[in-house]
């Protein structure tokens, strides 16, 4: 058997070289190698077997391993897709209380500012107030002081008037005058 | 020069005894360099996809992520065609896949390809037509000749459209078999074409002008080469869409005609 099919291939290529009309006329199954059906039975046998054998390993060990690790994987993804997403809500969340606690802070900042101002201009008046008043009082003090010294300044001055019209009197005319004239000629110029 | 078809000669590799399946009769279960093939194919299948999900981590490493790229692929391709059922289906399809484009790269590497081998090819294309038949059945009943009677159609249309529906479906099988068996063979037939021609060129007493043909003729062998690892590819993958294709006609049987 295994003889005959040594010889055989030798046989094929000796008359594969003159020509494929030589190679049809080839007895034991046709030109090609591939029509010698005696070997078919082993092959589609084993093919056959292997096949099951492949078939079975990759239907039951294989295809689920690599079908579980995808799923997983999905689930992985999406699992970690959703928990950044609720971190993301959770963060937005704590943003816009953050947001909110600004607002808040401003907002008091700036009335405790507005408020301090009032007291401050409050005060302010209230010192101006005072310090108008105790000035306005040192004013009129100081005027009446000025107006009692003019009026006593004013009475000197119509005794002096008196003396020096009394004095031009006695060098003009060489006798004194007397002091009714004298009098009477101050309030006539006062008059005037 | 080899013939380009020495390629695809059976080798015995393992003598095993030929044993008698009820049913089927005797067969030679000895190991040869078809069935070697098939076994290194399933082998590195099984070895990528296991270092692929041994320490499966939501953050992958590299093998896994190739894993699970093919993984995906062919799972968006199964849903995507046969709706949210495909992934009932997606073991079968994603194995069909796996095994045939390992087969295929095997087949560039090795010196053997078991996707070029009618055989394996027919048995692959047997298994899924009749994976689709049993589904068929199973969930539509006597409703499966709606298959071939499309809803909507006048009846004089029929009379044309259902000989040609079930001529496309019983040529189902044939072409799922000979594309896949036609691609491997004739790609690795030109690539063997083409490195006999650098022999030749040398040793076909053209003297100096043997090197600007084998220069030729060897970037003509990287060009396929590049070529054939796009069809390894396209090949495994037209076979699971396919696949795909046909279950979706008898799950979803009069909801898309």
């Amino acid at each position: 058997m295994a003889a005959e099919s040594m010889s055989e291939p030798a046989a094929v290529t000796s008359t594969a070289a003159t020509g494929s009309t030589a190679t049809a006329e080839h007895s034991g199954g046709g030109g090609l190698p591939q029509f010698r059906f005696e070997y078919w039975g082993g092959q589609i046998a084993w093919l056959l077997l292997i096949f099951a054998v492949l078939y079975t390993l990759l239907a039951r060990v294989f295809v689920p391993r690599i079908r579980r690790v995808l799923d997983l994987r999905a689930a992985t993804i999406s699992t970690a897709v959703e928990q950044a997403k609720a971190v993301q809500v959770q963060a937005d969340a704590q943003a816009e209380a953050a947001k909110a606690d600004i607002e808040k802070a401003r907002a008091q900042s700036r009335a405790l500012a507005a408020d301090a101002k009032a007291k401050a201009t409050a005060e302010l008046n209230l010192r101006q107030a005072a310090e108008d008043a105790r000035l306005a009082g040192e004013l009129a003090e100081a005027e009446t002081r000025i107006r009692t010294l003019r009026d006593a300044a004013m009475t000197n001055v119509s005794g002096i008037a008196t003396e020096i019209a009394q004095s031009i009197v006695e060098r003009l005319s060489g006798e004194p005058a007397s002091a009714t004239d004298l009098k009477a000629a101050q309030s006539a110029q006062g008059a005037n | 020069m080899a013939s380009p078809m020495h390629q695809f000669e059976i080798q015995p590799v393992l003598a095993l005894p030929t044993v008698n399946i009820p049913g089927l009769g005797m067969i030679d279960l000895s190991i040869n360099n078809s069935i070697l093939s098939m076994l290194i194919a399933a082998g590195v299948v099984i070895v990528l996809m296991t270092l692929a999900t041994a320490r499966a981590a939501v953050v992958p490493g590299r093998v896994q992520v190739i894993g699970e790229g093919v993984f995906g692929y062919i799972d968006d391709l199964a849903t995507s065609i046969i709706g949210h059922e495909g992934r009932s289906f997606f073991p079968f399809v994603f194995t069909l896949f796996l095994f045939i484009l390992t087969m295929n790269f095997l087949g560039l590497f090795l010196m053997f390809t078991a996707t070029a081998q009618l055989a394996v090819t027919a048995t692959l294309a047997a298994m899924t037509i009749l994976l689709v038949l049993v589904v068929g059945f199973v969930r539509n009943g006597a409703n499966m000749y709606k298959l071939f009677v499309p809803a909507g159609v006048p009846w004089y249309m029929l009379i044309l459209v259902t000989p040609i529906e079930i001529i496309s479906f019983l040529l189902r099988p044939v072409t799922l078999a000979l594309r896949l068996f036609g691609n491997m063979l004739g790609g690795h037939v030109a690539l063997k074409v083409f490195a006999g021609f650098v022999a030749l060129a040398f040793g076909g007493g053209i003297g100096l002008l043997g090197i600007p043909v084998a220069t030729l003729s060897l970037g003509g062998i990287v060009a396929l080469t590049a070529l054939e690892f796009l069809v390894a590819f396209l090949q495994a993958f037209v076979f699971a869409v396919l696949t795909c294709v046909y279950l979706n006609d008898v799950v979803n049987l009069g909801h898309h005609h």
